[in-house]
């Protein structure tokens, strides 16, 4: 297990550093550090608060090779470096838009994001796997045909629909819930997630339980289950105890990859709503070409994919005693 | 699964009747119902609060009312007219040897700066300071120091010395490391600072201009010129986790930054250290409530003419909430959760019929603000372009007529903007000196058959260049791409197709278009403006040839070089708002009504929606947000809220019901096949 670890951190790693390289490239392609701080500082700046601006932010040096620069030098004082150095040691600078730190942004961002995506994700997961686990009890009924149905329906419509139905229907018409916004204050920060987090679990209701019937309706066809019940265990106990328990490695594999994701903030349900999260803060790098706030949140997207993936595979083998890493 | 589904049947109805006895759509704590607290809105993060920067709306909503400055706009009087804020009067211009001109202003003894830690304890424990002449020396050093990149830095060069002291900062840091590492109060203080800003004592700053304007007292009515606390600046710094004075406001306005998250909301709090809570200052004019108050601001109920002569500020907190979609922003002001605020477009024909406030909003006691900003969006042309501009002669000049009259203001603005502008004649708004509202420009009243005519004597009879035989193709350069811009550049577009002409748009992201721009490789292109200060020069240098962007990079984008122009406007700049000057006024717009750089499009109008209990709300236009002025009755406030959100809770229990209708039978029937 160890050494998988090990090996399996060598190869993320390795793909880490690619995707760096990627991520300067293409940076770096589509714009070059005299635009960017051509946006930042605008257009009637002097050239020295260009120069200035770009010193401050790290960008004053060549992308690839220094040639003022003498031995390592050549290659170590570059653009290209300075982007490892900063992505690996987790300095992520200043903001490109508004200067601010982008560490504390994250740092501010981290916190109504998680509000929003872990209750989501809970919500989300428990109500699609209770929902699957008794269509596929009532499996052949008329219950089983609605929700098919209704998933059919829920996943054919785009969520931005959702959150404007959401925000006109529950939060307009009905009432129940603030339309957007954000507090942290305790006493009512819950008002404001409750809309968005129901509307996210509407969202992503299709898809998931779908999934999730088929995997329990595998479940149930199998030896085990007829021999349990010819044992005489009850309905309940059958679905809880041996199928939903059976059923959790491909539902593992579904639901850890989404885990570390959790701290990206979700794009549209934080912008829609307001909710200051980093999902947002990503939104708003795009629109204000703030260039280092986007490549620290790819990188860090980048980040937790391979965490997801090692964690997947850990999730496995701790799930079922079948499953050897190594 | 009996078991299971009884327990799921439980909770269900549990979290149904928790949602429905819980559950509110108010953002706002309960313990807030009753505190006079102003709700307001902002779509666009502000990037600075530092004064010498700060420069956007979003910006000057906090700046505006947390930074005090030595005159402001009186509140209700129209047109724009300056009264002393910080200083004790307007000062009156000296002219000095020269033709140079001195302004004397004298400082209000006792202004004591927002209490910050960045300053030591005082005697009393508080940490504050008085205001002194060298805070605002500080200001204006500051806005001159290079480094900063000020927006206004060229609005100031009038000052003697502000130039030098600019040049003198930068080659001291170039050839001196010692010097640069210093704090910016040391750096000013040892560069010499700007010859033309003196401090007589603690009290009076004079400054001196290297020639004659009367238009520099607005820039002190501007948050550009606030004092600043040196101890501020040197405190926040950004360095090593300090916040930054970017984003750390330490003034010494009616209100404080209580709280700044900029991303998502802010808050301002009255301030108990404010001048104007003090008794020495019971008569100044930016302490109290106007006293001179229009009858037509009481009669439509904007004024309440109780409050006159009342002390400032009304409220005790102003709390501003992000909002980045238009739609949900609007339907909160509906709900009365914001108490004024914009309208959008997709509601504006519920909101606005004929003109008025529709029976509706009428009925929720919603009140309804037009004012005409101090703007012009117009169409320009590239003047030294061999087609559209000067060196085309006369040709160059009725085809610019044409393509004027050809351009019907007053549908673009029905079909794009909801009606929400005023057809321009000139470059000058409404309320501007000079503003003449009996004038119509000949070249801006609406005519196809007019336009077909002028073209033809301009040798492009039905767009056919009579020279080559061919139709004349012209080149319209846009920054934007989106699809709405795209609608309202082909509109005008296809007006001038009306008469002709082939038009082809060029839609380019702005970095683009600035490079076109910088190259002179564009024709015809579209733009705005809205004034910094109420007087016509801020809109006529936009066409001055000292500001032409081919020559000097300036604001003046068609690159407009007028000899006769020229000498009028450098008459004219400077000038008090006399008789003279608008005469000088008058030969200006006679020389533009004929060349025809610009084809002036509209005068933006601010809509703004109010609920009843929102009390003096009255739109600024050119100033910023004064809060100070605005109440609120928070008991009105809190009775028509409850009103309009009662939950509606049927559809809830209706869910509730379908679920278990249907679950129920399938239930039963499956236990009794099976048993």
């Amino acid at each position: 297990m160890a050494a998988y670890l090990v090996r399996r951190m060598a190869y993320g790693l390795i793909t880490l550093l690619g995707v760096l390289f990627l991520l300067f490239v293409l940076f770096f392609a589509v714009t070059d550090p005299d635009d960017i701080a051509r946006k930042a500082v605008g257009e009637r700046a002097r050239p020295e608060v260009y120069a200035q601006w770009k010193t401050n932010h790290g960008y004053d040096k060549p992308l690839f090779i220094n040639t003022s620069a003498t031995g390592v030098g050549r290659f170590t004082e570059t653009l290209l470096a300075e982007h490892y150095r900063r992505m690996l040691t987790f300095d992520f600078g200043r903001s490109d838009a508004d200067d601010s730190p982008i560490s504390r942004r994250l740092r501010d961002g981290a916190g109504p994001s998680l509000g929003l995506t872990v209750p989501l994700f809970v919500m989300g997961l428990l109500v699609s796997v209770v929902v699957a686990l008794f269509v596929a009890f009532f499996r052949q009924t008329y219950i089983d045909r609605l929700v098919l149905v209704l998933c059919m329906l829920t996943m054919s419509v785009t969520s931005l629909l959702y959150i404007i139905a959401g925000q006109y229907f529950v939060g307009q018409l009905l009432r129940w819930f603030p339309i957007s916004g954000f507090d942290p204050n305790p006493a009512v920060v819950a008002r404001f997630l409750a809309l968005p987090v129901l509307v996210g679990v509407v969202a992503g209701f299709g898809a998931d339980t779908r999934l999730y019937r088929t995997i329990f309706l595998e479940e149930i066809g199998r030896d085990y289950v007829r021999t349990a019940r010819a044992k005489g265990c009850g309905d309940a106990r059958v679905m809880v105890r041996h199928v939903l328990r059976n059923a959790l490695i491909p539902i593992l594999t579904n639901v850890v990859v989404q885990i570390p994701f959790l701290f990206t903030g979700a794009l549209l349900l934080e912008s829609f709503f307001g909710i200051p999260g980093l999902g947002a803060l990503t939104v708003e790098a795009i629109q204000g070409n703030d260039f280092s706030t986007l490549r620290t949140m790819v990188y860090l997207g980048a980040l937790l994919f391979i965490a997801g993936q090692i964690l997947t595979d850990i999730s496995y083998a701790l799930a079922d005693p079948r499953v050897r890493l190594g | 699964m009996r078991w299971l589904l009884a327990r799921m049947g439980v909770l269900a109805a549990l979290a149904g009747c928790l949602a429905a006895v819980g559950c509110t759509n108010n953002p706002y704590p309960a313990a807030d119902r009753d505190k006079k607290v102003l709700y307001s809105s902002f779509q666009e993060a502000p990037k600075t609060l530092d004064p010498a920067v700060a420069y956007t709306t979003a910006e000057h909503v906090i700046t505006g009312n947390v930074y005090d400055t030595l005159l402001e706009y009186h509140y209700l009087a129209r047109p724009y007219r300056l009264i002393p804020g910080l200083a004790t009067s307007v000062p009156m211009a000296q002219d000095l040897p020269d033709g140079r001109q001195a302004y004397r202003f004298q400082l209000r003894p006792g202004v004591l700066f927002h209490a910050d830690p960045c300053f030591p304890p005082d005697v009393a424990g508080r940490r504050t300071r008085e205001v002194t002449t060298a805070d605002i020396a500080f200001a204006l050093a500051r806005i001159a120091d290079p480094a900063l990149n000020s927006p206004v830095i060229g609005s100031f060069a009038q000052i003697q010395g502000f130039a030098d002291f600019s040049k003198r900062l930068v080659e001291l840091r170039r050839s001196d490391r010692a010097f640069a590492a210093l704090p910016a109060h040391e750096q000013y203080a040892k560069a010499g600072g700007i010859a033309g800003v003196l401090a007589h004592g603690r009290y009076e700053l004079e400054i001196v201009l290297s020639q004659a304007n009367a238009q520099i007292l607005y820039w002190f009515a501007m948050p550009f010129t606030t004092p600043v606390a040196w101890e501020a600046v040197a405190a926040y710094d950004g360095k090593e986790g300090r916040d930054s004075f970017a984003d750390h406001a330490v003034g010494t306005g009616p209100f404080r930054l209580a709280l700044y998250e900029k991303q998502y909301r802010f808050i301002l709090e009255r301030n108990e250290l404010w001048y104007g809570t003090m008794a020495a200052n019971n008569d100044a004019p930016g302490a109290v409530f106007p006293t001179e108050i229009g009858p037509k601001d009481v009669a439509e109920g904007r004024i309440d003419p109780a409050y006159a002569g009342r002390r400032l500020p009304f409220v005790d907190r102003v709390t501003f909430h992000r909002e980045r979609e238009g739609i949900p922003q609007f339907d909160k002001l509906l709900q009365g959760y914001y108490d004024d605020g914009g309208i959008i477009k997709e509601s504006f024909d519920a909101v606005i019929e004929g003109g008025r406030l529709s029976p509706a909003m009428q009925a929720r006691g919603m009140r309804l603000d037009v004012t005409v900003e101090p703007s012009i969006f117009y169409v320009g042309f590239n003047m030294e372009d061999p087609v559209v501009g000067t060196p085309a002669g006369e040709r160059g000049r009725k085809l610019r007529q044409a393509m004027s009259i050809a351009i019907d203001s007053r549908q673009y603005l029905e079909l794009f903007l909801n009606g929400r502008g005023l057809p321009a004649q000139t470059l000058l708004p409404p309320e501007i000196f000079g503003y003449d509202s009996r004038y119509h420009n000949p070249f801006r009243q609406y005519d196809v058959e007019q336009a077909r005519h002028i073209l033809a004597d301009a040798g492009y009879k039905n767009g056919i260049d009579r020279s080559t035989g061919d139709r004349l193709k012209l080149s319209f350069d846009t920054s934007a791409t989106t699809a709405a811009a795209n609608l309202q550049f082909e509109y005008l577009a296809d007006a001038w197709r009306q008469i002709g002409l082939d038009i082809e748009i060029n839609a380019t992201t702005y970095n683009q278009f600035q490079d076109k721009v910088r190259r002179g490789a564009y024709q015809i292109f579209s733009w705005g403006w809205l004034a910094d200060f109420p007087d016509p020069e801020n809109f006529f240098f936009l066409l001055a040839c000292e500001n032409a962007r081919s020559k000097s990079g300036g604001p003046n984008t068609a690159s407009f070089c007028n000899a006769e122009f020229d000498s009028l406007y450098n008459q004219m700049k400077y000038l008090p708002n006399t008789p003279h000057r608008a005469d000088l006024i008058r030969r200006l717009l006679a020389i533009l009504e004929r060349e025809r750089p610009w084809i002036e499009l509209y005068h933006l109008e601010e809509f703004v929606l109010s609920h009843a209990w929102l009390v003096n709300s009255r739109p600024m236009g050119i100033s910023y947000p004064a809060y100070k002025y605005k109440d609120v009755r928070p008991r009105l406030r809190a009775q028509l809220q409850a009103e309009w959100n009662a939950p509606v809770r049927w559809p809830l229990y209706l869910v509730l019901f379908t679920i278990l209708a249907l679950t129920v039978p399938a239930v039963r029937t499956y236990y009794r096949e099976r048993l």
